[in-house]
């Protein structure tokens, strides 16, 4: 029988704020492990497109194996396997370290390759421009290369994020007790698993709800155009909350719809 | 300071270019080129697509490396630093001072399309030269009213038009206070109608003494304007002159036979 009462009471009525709390592990980890992410994805991305081959070949290889094998083993490796490579079976990372920094140097390698494509989409000119004017490259970089960079970088960053803020869930399986793995636990303690893990999906679904809304500001305050403003100004908070129909600035919405 | 010290410094070379050879791959673009700017001197560069002026004016101030010869900046050597008898690239820091004080005009204008006319202008004086941004900003202001589009500051560039942009692009190099300004064919990328307001900044800037090369094809701008023509081919200098020696009387034939064609 399933039981609603329990839906309800850990989603309102809760007096020790379980789920509350398992959200804000979920959220934390998500924000810390992305923004180490897209740092570390920075410099690779910028080690990627050296030509020189002592700063491109070490880039090439992180991509290649981060990318190339399963977020879940990169955890469980640095989880079981560290403490067997240091040969200190007493040695054992607290498990949000872990999580931390499996998380930060997978994303690392899938921002590395968003952001070298926002580089890359920038006009070679933008870069002699910023040369004739006597600017070296880390300042061209950062005030006009990667300003221009960032409206490419946004959404798939936020895509990023979205996955992120589930891909937490791999977290449980060492025990640390985020979203999923509090209603795996308390669920199968109490015989009520299908019940939290409805209540975490909730969760979740606010979480990634609330991050869609962020994202729409950040790409339209990136808009020098500022077009986006006035399209989301007429639209109701359902659609811009739930994206129903709403055009990515540039992106093939917008120009039908006559910009 | 001597009459003949003065005349000394106002005759100083801005560029010299010494036996420049540069090559992409296989295809020599430049094959043993030199140049001599003086101060206050416009030079244009004038020739047939392919012929090597573009890449001339970028080696200038080093977008493009060289494979050989010496690039004199106002007396100092761009690009590159002697060290036991060789010549290697020299430090990012150097090559980036010497160039902040070349001005660039490209023909695509590479205007920075995230920032209006005005923080276009300001940007390089306030990050590169480190200069306070109110007085930098009044500079700004004054030479934006020189090229015309004093009410234009706020506008972003996808805003103006071509001959705006390439308007606002100059602006932008003048506020580096450049010994010299490089001018690749910056009128071929607009319509018809609005070159003539880009040549009217270039031609009151040739008349207030600025030191310029000038790639281009406005040959009523060459023999108004400059003071010496270079006719490239085939990666050499065929011929230069006075505009009246280039345009009337030029001894050699590819000379002829071009300006023949355009004229």
């Amino acid at each position: 029988m399933f039981q609603w009462d329990t839906v309800w009471h850990f989603l309102f009525s809760d007096p020790n704020h379980l789920f509350l709390l398992a959200a804000w592990r979920t959220l934390w980890i998500s924000v810390v492990a992305q923004f180490i992410g897209v740092i570390l994805g920075l410099f690779l991305a910028l080690m990627r497109m050296s030509r020189f081959p002592y700063l491109n070949w070490p880039a090439r290889a992180y991509i290649w194996f981060f990318r190339g094998s399963p977020l879940l083993v990169q955890v469980l490796l640095l989880w079981d396997g560290l403490p067997r490579i240091i040969n200190n079976p007493d040695f054992l990372l607290p498990d949000f370290a872990c999580i931390l920094v499996a998380f930060s140097l997978n994303e690392g390698a899938y921002m590395a390759e968003i952001v070298r494509a926002g580089i890359t989409s920038v006009d070679a000119g933008q870069m002699e421009a910023a040369k004739s004017l006597g600017m070296r490259f880390a300042l061209a970089m950062r005030r006009i290369i990667l300003p221009q960079a960032a409206r490419v970088i946004i959404p798939p960053l936020g895509n990023e994020f979205n996955n992120m803020l589930k891909t937490t869930s791999i977290a449980s399986v060492i025990g640390l007790l985020e979203l999923t793995g509090t209603a795996e636990v308390y669920g199968s303690q109490n015989f009520v698993i299908f019940e939290l893990l409805i209540v975490a999906t909730v969760f979740y679904l606010l979480l990634t709800t609330l991050w869609g809304y962020i994202q729409s500001w950040i790409e339209n305050r990136l808009d020098p155009n500022r077009t986006l403003k006035a399209e989301l100004d007429q639209k109701g908070w359902a659609s811009r909350m739930l994206g129903f129909g709403s055009p990515r600035p540039g992106g093939a919405g917008t120009l039908a719809s006559g910009r | 300071m001597s009459v003949q010290q003065q005349e000394n410094s106002d005759s100083r070379e801005m560029v010299r270019a010494e036996k420049i050879v540069k090559r992409f791959g296989d295809i020599t673009v430049l094959n043993g080129v030199d140049l001599s700017v003086k101060r206050g001197q416009v030079v244009v560069v004038i020739g047939p697509s392919g012929s090597g002026k573009t890449t001339l004016l970028r080696c200038i101030n080093h977008l493009e490396k060289i494979d050989d010869g010496r690039i004199y900046i106002d007396g100092e050597l761009m690009g590159y630093r002697e060290s036991n008898g060789r010549l290697v690239e020299d430090r990012e820091a150097n090559i980036a001072r010497i160039r902040s004080q070349v001005g660039f005009v490209f023909q695509r204008f590479n205007l920075f399309p995230h920032m209006t006319a005005l923080e276009n202008v300001i940007e390089a004086p306030i990050h590169v030269l480190r200069q306070p941004k109110s007085e930098v900003t009044e500079r700004a202001h004054a030479l934006l009213a020189k090229v015309g589009l004093a009410e234009k500051a706020n506008a972003y560039p996808h805003k103006l038009s071509g001959g705006q942009q390439q308007r606002v692009a100059i602006a932008r190099a003048l506020a580096m206070n450049p010994k010299i300004m490089l001018f690749d064919e910056a009128t071929s990328a607009l319509d018809p109608e609005l070159v003539g307001e880009v040549l009217k900044v270039m031609k009151q800037l040739a008349e207030e003494g600025m030191t310029m090369v000038v790639v281009t094809h406005e040959m009523g701008f060459a023999r108004e304007v400059c003071s010496h023509v270079i006719f490239m081919d085939k990666s050499v200098i065929v011929e230069e002159g006075t505009p009246e020696k280039i345009f009337d009387h030029a001894e050699n034939e590819r000379t002829r036979n071009f300006l023949g064609m355009i004229l």
